[in-house]
C-alpha cells in the first residue's frame, strides 16, 4: 500500500542569481527581476558566450551567518564542513539550511532514521577539477588529499547527512536538466513506499567549466548570440526570437514530509506534492519528444486523481530553446486543447536563467511562492510568443490562485517529467 | 630556509585547514589529532606544506612522524637539501 496520500513541503531554499533565501527570491519573481548578466571573470580560454545568471559576490560564511534560527552548534559545524568545501558544498549546505529551518526541524525534531536525504545533482564538480588542472598537471604531489571525498557526486550525501544528523536513506540522483524533478520524484517514493516520514531534497548548483560551457555551444544548445551584449534580454521562452537556453546558478532544497508527521510536529505544508508523471522516451540525444512530454503531464494528472480541468497554471521547462519550447507549446496544447483559455503559463528560466540540474526544483519553489502569494511572476521577454492558443503570463505579474500546478523539466537523454503541485490554503 | 620559519609556514596551513584552531591552540609538542584534525585534515596539512615549501617528499617519509614537531623536522630536512 503506497502512502501516496498528504506528502507536503514544509521547508525551501534558495540561494540563486535573483535571491540568496526564499524572501528575496519571491520579490524577484513579483518585480520580473533576471539574474542574467555578463559573467564576471572572463574565463580561461575565453568563450564566445560571455553571460549567464551567475552567483555573485559569494562569501559562504556571511550567508550563513544570514540565516536565521541555526543553533549556535550547527553553525559552527556548517561553517567546519563548507568553509573550505567546494563552491557547490557550500551552496547546498545554505540552501539546505534554509530548509530546514523553516520546517522547524532543529526545534520539533523526527527520529533520524525516519530522514531522508535526495542529492538532485550530476557532474557538480566539472569546474574545481578544471581549476585544478593547470597545478596538477606540474604537480600532482600536491593534489589535497580531500579531493578522494570531494570529486564524488555522494560527498553532498556525506557532508548534508552529516550536518543534520540524517540517518535513513541517502542517494544522489541525476536527470539532465530535469534533474530537480527527479530529486522531488525520488523523494516521494521514499515517502510513498513508508521508508522515511521526512526527506530533504537538495538541488546541487550546475558549476559549468569552460570545456562544458564550450560543449553546450558547439551542440547547438546554448544561446546567447543575438543579446550578448544585452543580458537580460537573450533568455526569451516561447518568443520567435529564442535562441537556446542561458546558463543559471543556483542551489535549492525542499522538505517532503508526509501529512501524519508534519501534524505530529505541529508543521504547516506549503503546498501538497499531489501526483508526478515519469517516464523515458528512449533516446540517447538531445532533442525533446513530444509524446514523452505530454505522456509525463497525463501520468502526473493521473497520479495527483485529477483531470486537465483542475490545472489552471503550468510552470513550463520553456528553456528559450527553440525546438524544445516549440515541442512542449504543442504538447501542452494536446492536452489542455478544451481549456487552454484558463491555464496560465509561464518559465522561470526567463528569470533565473537554466539552473540544469537544480532548474526542476527553482521551479517547484517558484510555483509553491507563485502559490502562497497568490500572485504569476511575468514572462518579461515574450514579445511574439510562438504559439497563439495558450496563455502565457505578461511582462508584469498578475494576481492569481493557483489551484493545482504542472511543473514540467525535460532532459537531454530522453528525460521527460512533470509534478503536479496542490495548493492546500 | 630556516625551521622556525618552517614551523611559521605548518601553523599557517594547519589554521587553515582546521578553521576552528587559532595560533595559541597550535604548540610544537603536540599531535596533530589533539587540535582536532582528522586523518584526512592530517593528510591535507602535508601535503599543503610541501606545497607552500615548494618540495616534493614521498609520504613515506613521515611515516615514523607522530607530532608537529616531527612534521616540522621532515620538512626542515627536505626543504634545505
Amino acid at each position: 500500500m503506497l502512502l501516496n496520500q498528504g506528502i507536503g513541503i514544509t521547508g525551501m531554499g534558495i540561494v540563486s542569481s535573483i535571491g540568496d533565501n526564499i524572501t528575496t527570491f519571491t520579490h524577484s519573481l513579483q518585480q520580473g527581476i533576471s539574474g542574467i548578466q555578463t559573467k564576471e571573470a572572463i574565463t580561461k580560454p575565453p568563450l564566445s558566450v560571455t553571460i549567464a545568471a551567475e552567483i555573485r559576490n559569494f562569501s559562504f560564511v556571511e550567508k550563513l551567518k544570514n540565516i536565521p534560527n541555526v543553533p549556535e552548534e550547527k553553525f559552527k559545524k556548517a561553517k567546519r564542513l563548507g568553509q573550505r568545501a567546494p563552491f557547490v558544498i557550500q551552496m547546498t549546505i545554505l540552501a539546505a539550511l534554509q530548509a530546514w529551518t523553516q520546517a522547524k526541524l532543529f526545534e520539533n525534531t523526527v527520529a533520524s532514521d525516519r530522514i531522508g536525504l535526495v542529492v538532485a545533482g550530476q557532474n557538480s564538480t566539472q569546474n574545481y577539477q578544471y581549476n585544478l588542472l593547470s597545478q596538477f598537471v606540474d604537480n600532482p604531489e600536491y593534489l589535497s588529499p580531500r579531493y578522494a571525498l570531494e570529486f564524488l557526486e555522494t560527498n553532498q550525501v556525506g557532508v548534508l547527512s552529516e550536518l543534520f544528523e540524517i540517518e535513513g536513506e541517502g542517494v544522489a540522483v541525476g536527470g539532465a536538466s530535469a534533474t530537480g524533478n527527479v530529486g522531488i520524484i525520488k523523494g516521494h517514493q521514499l515517502l510513498a513506499l513508508g521508508i522515511v516520514d521526512v526527506c530533504l531534497v537538495v538541488g546541487v548548483p550546475a558549476d559549468l567549466s569552460p570545456l562544458d560551457i564550450q560543449g553546450f555551444i558547439n551542440i547547438g544548445a546554448m544561446g546567447g548570440k543575438t543579446y550578448n551584449d544585452q543580458p537580460s534580454l537573450a533568455c526569451r521562452p516561447f518568443d520567435k526570437k529564442h535562441e537556446g537556453f542561458i546558463y543559471g546558478q543556483a542551489s535549492t532544497s525542499v522538505i517532503l514530509e508526509n501529512q501524519k508527521s508534519a501534524d505530529q510536529r505541529v508543521v504547516a505544508s506549503l503546498a501538497k506534492v499531489s501526483g508526478y508523471g515519469y517516464n523515458l522516451d528512449k533516446n540517447s540525444s538531445a532533442n525533446p519528444n513530444l509524446t514523452g512530454e505530454e505522456k509525463a503531464m497525463k501520468t502526473a494528472m493521473q497520479n495527483a486523481e485529477i483531470s486537465t480541468s483542475d490545472v489552471n497554471y503550468i510552470n513550463t521547462h520553456g528553456s528559450s530553446s527553440p525546438l524544445g519550447d516549440q515541442t512542449e507549446a504543442e504538447a501542452i496544447f494536446n492536452i489542455f486543447k478544451n481549456h487552454t483559455d484558463t491555464v496560465y503559463l509561464n518559465a522561470t528560466k526567463g528569470l533565473t536563467g537554466h539552473c540544469l540540474y537544480t532548474a526542476g526544483m527553482v521551479e517547484i519553489i517558484a510555483t509553491v511562492i507563485q502559490m502562497k502569494h497568490g500572485f504569476l511572476h511575468p514572462n518579461r521577454n515574450l514579445k511574439n510568443p510562438i504559439h497563439n492558443e495558450l496563455q502565457f503570463c505578461g511582462k508584469v505579474a498578475t494576481k492569481y490562485t493557483i489551484q493545482n500546478a504542472l511543473c514540467n523539466s525535460f532532459g537531454f537523454g530522453g528525460i521527460n517529467t512533470a509534478i503536479v503541485l496542490e495548493n492546500i490554503d | 630556509m630556516s625551521r622556525e620559519e618552517v614551523y611559521d609556514i605548518v601553523q599557517e596551513t594547519i589554521m587553515d585547514v582546521i578553521p576552528d584552531v587559532e595560533k595559541e591552540d597550535i604548540a610544537i609538542e603536540k599531535q596533530l589529532k589533539d587540535i582536532g584534525a582528522n586523518s584526512i585534515d592530517r593528510m591535507e596539512i602535508v601535503t599543503m606544506s610541501m606545497r607552500e615549501l615548494n618540495v616534493k617528499i614521498p609520504l613515506m617519509s613521515f611515516a615514523g612522524v607522530n607530532n608537529i614537531e616531527g612534521l616540522v623536522n621532515v620538512l626542515h630536512e627536505n626543504v634545505n637539501n
